[in-house]
């Protein structure tokens, strides 16, 4: 379901994106934010951490990610002159550099390591790797 | 100040390039076999792995251009790094684990192997090696085009060599990179790429501090731009003078074309045990985010310092570095930042020699159904084939080459992110579909940025795009919508994938 879920939202956004850069102008602008900003990034890991079409609990951190992603890029759109001070940067600006960047960095790097072993590789895994490759080398 | 006149710079340099060598020496020793001399014996840890793929990626650009795009167009230029949050897990989610037990189950050394494993076609991955050809040229010839024009600065081999100091430099660091690099194959290249990732970190951790110093601190720094009739609150804002649709291409190419890069993705085959991919994400995440402080710290910092009148408004932006190396940081830590910008070239360098030896070793050879003897000699001839020839093209159509340099990344991500990132993810994607993707990519990217940015005819029409567009970011667009039409069109039911494949992507 996640994983037919992510190809359609794939198969959306990439043309999506293709015309929005070709096209230009406003309203094409914010799909190219939406599809290519968030869309994409969250698809692609979706495609990659789905096992047997699923994502569990994934699914929400995944969703939330996206919604962050358009949310920042959208914030930066709307406020084209960057809002008020934070830090001495316009508003936009220091979201940028204190939460796009380091949140998603620390958050999914934890949650990629903390899920490692129902998303990434068990030692199931190695072990059929391990049987195939002994089957393969077997025959030739 | 000329840097030849600044004995601590050059001392600085040449240990660098002692480093460099002594741990040529140390790699010659243990590369016996072909296995060693492509994929470092697949015996690396994963913060090896990590910080080689960091120090592969990030060339001297991240040092050297990045703070003068910076100077030139204010903070939008962080949207090409805004991505980071997300490419490392990105990155390890959808490949790395794929590629990893790709190298677990069949011989995959390179790119092309796994194109070809994948989906048993050698037009698709003859395509691929094609596109990794093209831009390994560019890559490469631009990394040596800038070696050579810092050793020429910190030698100071213009005023005595005159004409020939560039292609003089360009020898100096080339003796360099094609010992170690030809002697101890990746083994040597991923270990030079440790001690220059390291390098690179320390460095800019240096530097942002002090430049930060420099400019009075964080907060008068940010208000000296603000304040500048110069600069202004423009500077500082997500958009400034770019154009939205631009920095949103940047966004993308940067966040998406990373799934195309053959020089961080064949990295992950040589992790030893695959579940230490566990700690991919954050090694590699946190050590590009050290790496991006001298972006953000210089690109800060000089304008900073020209709006308190420290500092001469510059001619040339890209010139942004090294003013404030040469002229506000002291000796030892300017040495030690131009040993890092070096490093920084020479990782990204080293990473394109291998990568496009393994063209014409492996990677072209089986894509005709053919397989080369004694890989690791011919590897070693082909090393300095490809390297010499990267020179003298470099060196002859220096202008070409750049142009070149400037857009591979885009070249590679728009040619093979749909058909890696999608393809080892999604049964259904045929072969005919990654060939037409990566084609599609390649020749799209190469002719839409030509058009773009050539100023060698006059006479030739610019791409037909909407103002603000980058080529690229169309070019990767199109190459994942023709992937997913392609595959649509005939892929109705799932190709026959033999076990072993099949295993790897159920995993």
């Amino acid at each position: 379901m996640a994983h037919r879920l992510a190809l359609a939202l794939l198969a959306l956004a990439a043309p999506a994106t293709l015309l929005s850069f070709c096209l230009g102008g406003a309203a094409w602008t914010w799909i190219a934010a939406l599809a290519g900003g968030a869309i994409f990034p969250a698809a692609l890991i979706a495609l990659g951490a789905s096992r047997g079409g699923r994502l569990g609990a994934l699914a929400e951190v995944l969703l939330l990610l996206g919604i962050l992603l358009a949310a920042g890029l959208f914030a930066v759109l709307a406020w084209p002159q960057g809002g008020p001070d934070v830090f001495g940067l316009p508003a936009a600006t220091a979201l940028m550099i204190f939460i796009l960047v380091p949140l998603p960095l620390l958050g999914l790097g934890w949650l990629y390591a903390a899920r490692f072993d129902r998303h990434g590789v068990r030692d199931e895994d190695l072990d059929r790797m391990r049987r195939l490759r002994q089957s393969r080398s077997g025959e030739a | 100040m000329p840097i030849l006149d600044r004995p601590l710079i050059v001392a600085t340099t040449l240990i660098y390039f002692l480093a460099c060598l002594g741990l040529g020496v140390w790699a010659l020793r243990r590369t016996r076999s072909a296995h060693d001399f492509w994929v470092a014996r697949q015996g690396l840890g994963v913060v090896v792995t990590g910080l080689a793929t960091m120090a592969a990626a990030f060339s001297g650009f991240v040092f050297l251009g990045g703070p003068g795009l910076t100077y030139r167009i204010g903070l939008s230029s962080l949207f090409i790094n805004l991505s980071i949050g997300f490419t490392p897990t990105l990155l390890a989610w959808t490949l790395a684990k794929r590629l990893r037990l790709l190298a677990e189950v069949r011989e995959v050394y390179t790119i092309p192997d796994a194109v070809l494993a994948r989906y048993d076609s050698r037009s698709a991955s003859g395509a691929a090696a094609v596109a990794i050809l093209v831009g390994t040229i560019g890559y490469l010839g631009a990394q040596l085009l800038a070696m050579g024009t810092l050793i020429e600065a910190v030698l100071g081999l213009r005023e005595s060599l005159g004409g020939a100091s560039l292609a003089a430099a360009v020898g100096i660091g080339l003796a360099v990179l094609l010992f170690y690099s030809v002697a101890g194959g990746m083994m040597a290249g991923i270990y030079t790429d440790v001690f220059q990732g390291v390098l690179m970190m320390l460095a800019a951790v240096a530097v942002f501090l002090y430049a930060m110093a420099a400019g009075g601190g964080w907060g008068s720094v940010v208000h000296s731009i603000a304040e500048s009739p110069r600069f202004g609150r423009q500077f500082l804002e997500p958009l400034g003078q770019t154009p939205a649709l631009t920095a949103l291409g940047f966004f993308f190419v940067f966040g998406i074309g990373v799934l195309g890069q053959p020089h961080m993705l064949n990295k992950f085959y040589m992790i030893r045990d695959p579940r230490r991919l566990k700690w991919l994400p954050l090694v590699l995440g946190s050590s590009q985010t050290l790496c991006l402080l001298i972006w953000l710290g210089i690109g800060l910092a000089v304008p900073a310092l020209v709006a308190q009148g420290k500092l001469a408004p510059l001619a040339r932006p890209d010139d942004a570095a090294p003013a404030f190396l040469l002229g506000f940081a002291p000796e030892p830590l300017a040495g030690f930042a131009v040993a890092a910008i070096l490093a920084a070239i020479m990782s990204t360098a080293d990473s394109f020699m291998n990568l496009g030896a393994a063209v014409f070793v492996r990677d072209l050879p089986r894509a005709f159904g053919r397989r080369i003897g004694n890989e690791l000699r011919w590897g070693r001839i082909a090393t300095i084939g490809v390297t010499l020839a990267a020179a003298v093209l470099a060196l002859t159509y220096n202008d070409l080459i750049a142009l070149l340099g400037t857009f591979a990344f885009g070249t590679f991500g728009a040619a093979l992110a749909p058909a890696l990132a999608v393809g080892l993810n999604w049964k259904r994607v045929t072969a005919t579909a990654a060939t037409a993707s990566i084609v599609t990519g390649t020749v799209l990217n190469l002719a839409l940025e030509f058009l773009a940015r050539q100023t060698f005819f006059p006479g030739l029409p610019k791409p037909p795009l909407s103002p603000g567009a980058l080529p690229t970011a169309v070019s990767l667009a199109a190459s994942f919508t023709v992937l997913l039409a392609v595959t649509a069109w005939t892929g109705r039911r799932e190709p026959d994938l033999p076990n072993d494949v099949l295993a790897v992507m159920e995993a």
